[in-house]
């Protein structure tokens, strides 16, 4: 009896949290009438903003990978002088208040800045730039695909990689071979999680760059400038392509795991 | 055809010291140690998974201490046999001659070769997930031997198979080891050692202590540890004294042992093994070096048949085979007369009474 009444108030705090969630987005469905819904989708600066924030973010986490994933290899099998450190340096975008993130990429990528000096001398400018918006994405969701990545290959036996030494392969076969492809769903988790929070970023993307405008950006300004109506039926197309990117994203991380584990090879 | 000399490695509070080996080529080697004792570092020492801190590792008189781990031609077959599970059986056999950037065609050829020797031809399309644990070992050995290693390492090998499939898998090495293939096998149990070493070295505490064939090794170990290693289970702190022409043991617990020798310590250990003292459930009418009554304390099952303990003043363990143990009816608090030669207790250094 005393087990069962646990039960229940386990499953009313439960549902409690779950509706805190999905409560406010189904108002916002609810309330977003489908005329303005379809204008919204036709309406083509809020596809060009839908398309920019999607694939600045893809790019930032595809460009990202190639540095993020040797790092979080060497953080899952080395140990070294300040490791802590690093781990603690990895994370503390995590941690910043975006804006804070976002003046601190700014100075890094305005013409005063060290990239932003060297971006001047090719004739390019960061600041209301894709490039820079990428940047200010990247800057901070890169811990989450470093972190998952890390949990990923140390999850990988290290005797396997042992193992493959012994058989006479190359460090970076045993690289590509063996710690990449038995770490993958990790990393796949980590360069979904990393591409969705870069698409949600606001705070530091609006002050690297107004214009173009992110669909967070988006959002935000139709919201301070018509109000809650009109931010409305843009905030419902942008979460429904969100969403739709993100499960097609873990489907593909998924398969993925399944080649893994196939029970054999007839089948 | 491998020498350690003096190898040493510390590994945080442990430390493998002074290490010397010496093996010749197509000796059977094994290295029997409990689990920590060192010999795992050791095989990774070997194959180059690590350098010693000091001390030189030679093979087939080259100086490898150094050497890349894929420059060695040693073959290092894991505990639990580190099989790739992103790749087939194939694959698996198959990865070491990619790293050696053989051609298809070869590759396909030696894989198969190779598959067949093990048994495992009917295996090589499968993942490896499903396999059972013989099946495991089989391509763990066929990935190790099919580029020819010079010194095949074994850590463990019987450990995660069935009982029923251990004697398949001595046979193989047997097999490869008769065909010339050094091998070095790890284990902690003695019994291996029995059925497959040329020579047997006891490791402990990162110490080589006793080394030999293995008959000589467990008919004559060095100490404590080395008999436990051999299965034995009977121990006594003695005082040695001489009496008349020959010497005695006074156990701790009463007993006196006649034992045969010409000098002993003060005082020292005797080990006795279970199947050099005989039971009996009646006074035995034939003379023996040594006799005591006692009851039996406890009757277990044992791989051998049945484990009797007796308690005559000290704790005796001896083996008896089933049928011997239901012709004795033997039961718990049976009176019963052991009975053992005075060659058979063993002196082994260390403390007595």
């Amino acid at each position: 009896m005393k087990n069962n009444l646990f039960s229940w108030v386990l499953l009313f705090l439960s549902s409690l949290v779950l509706l805190f969630i999905l409560a406010p987005l189904a108002g916002m469905f609810i309330n977003t009438g489908s005329s303005e819904f379809i204008e919204t989708v036709k309406d083509k600066e809020v596809q060009e903003s839908i398309w920019l924030t999607l694939w600045v973010s893809f790019a930032a986490t595809f460009f990202f990978a190639f540095a993020a994933i040797p790092l979080a290899w060497i953080l899952a099998r080395k140990n070294f002088p300040l490791k802590g450190v690093v781990q603690g340096i990895i994370d503390l975008p995590v941690v910043l208040p975006h804006t804070a993130a976002g003046i601190a990429v700014l100075g890094f990528i305005s013409r005063d800045g060290f990239l932003g000096k060297m971006a001047d001398v090719m004739g390019l400018s960061l600041i209301n730039n894709p490039a820079g918006i990428a940047l200010a994405m990247a800057f901070v969701s890169v811990p989450f695909l470093i972190n998952s990545a890390r949990d990923g290959f140390a999850s990988v036996p290290e005797r396997l990689e042992k193992a493959a030494l012994t058989l006479g392969a190359s460090r970076s076969r045993v690289f590509f071979t063996i710690s990449l492809p038995l770490a993958w769903r990790s990393i796949m988790t980590g360069f979904v999680m990393m591409f969705a929070r870069g698409m949600s970023e606001f705070g530091a993307v609006v002050i690297v760059a107004y214009h173009p405008m992110i669909a967070p950006v988006l959002i935000y300004e139709r919201f301070s400038s018509f109000g809650l109506k009109y931010a409305r039926p843009a905030s419902v197309l942008f979460i429904i392509v969100a969403l739709a990117v993100f499960i097609l994203l873990r489907l593909i991380s998924l398969k993925k795991k399944e080649i893994q584990i196939s029970p054999d090879a007839e089948a | 055809m491998l020498k350690l000399d003096n190898i040493n490695k510390r590994l945080g509070s442990f430390a493998l010291s002074g290490v010397n080996i010496d093996i010749s080529a197509g000796e059977y080697y094994v290295l029997l140690g409990r689990s920590g004792s060192g010999k795992t570092q050791l095989l990774e020492l070997i194959a180059g998974l690590s350098i010693p801190d000091s001390g030189e590792i030679w093979i087939n008189n080259q100086n490898v201490t150094r050497k890349r781990i894929q420059d060695r031609r040693v073959g290092l077959v894991f505990q639990d046999y580190a099989i790739f599970p992103n790749m087939t059986v194939f694959g698996n056999i198959a990865y070491p001659l990619h790293s050696r950037k053989l051609r298809k065609q070869d590759i396909d050829l030696k894989v198969r070769n190779i598959a067949k020797e093990m048994n495992i031809s009917n295996l090589l399309d499968r993942f490896t997930h499903n396999l059972s644990g013989g099946e495991l070992q089989r391509v763990a050995l066929a990935r190790t031997l099919v580029v020819s290693p010079d010194l095949l390492l074994l850590d463990e090998p019987m450990a995660s198979i069935d009982a029923s499939l251990r004697d398949d898998i001595k046979n193989t090495l047997r097999q490869l080891n008769r065909k010339g293939l050094t091998v070095i096998h790890v284990t902690h149990d003695y019994r291996e050692a029995v059925s497959l070493a040329d020579r047997v070295g006891v490791i402990h505490n990162g110490h080589i202590i006793q080394e030999g064939p293995p008959n000589e090794v467990f008919s004559k170990p060095v100490n404590k540890f080395v008999a436990r290693y051999a299965g034995i289970r009977n121990f006594f702190r003695v005082r040695f004294r001489r009496d008349g022409d020959s010497w005695k043991a006074f156990c701790k617990g009463g007993p006196v042992f006649r034992i045969s020798g010409n000098s002993f310590p003060e005082e020292g250990l005797m080990i006795l093994k279970g199947n050099d003292i005989k039971i009996s459930n009646s006074e035995p009418s034939a003379v023996s070096d040594n006799s005591f009554r006692g009851i039996v304390r406890e009757i277990n099952p044992s791989e051998y048949g049945m484990e009797i303990m007796v308690d005559a003043g000290e704790t005796f363990f001896l083996d008896l085979p089933v049928r011997d143990f239901s012709l004795l009816q033997l039961k718990e608090l049976s009176p019963v007369w052991i009975t053992f030669t005075k060659e058979a207790p063993i002196a082994l250094p260390g403390t007595g009474w």
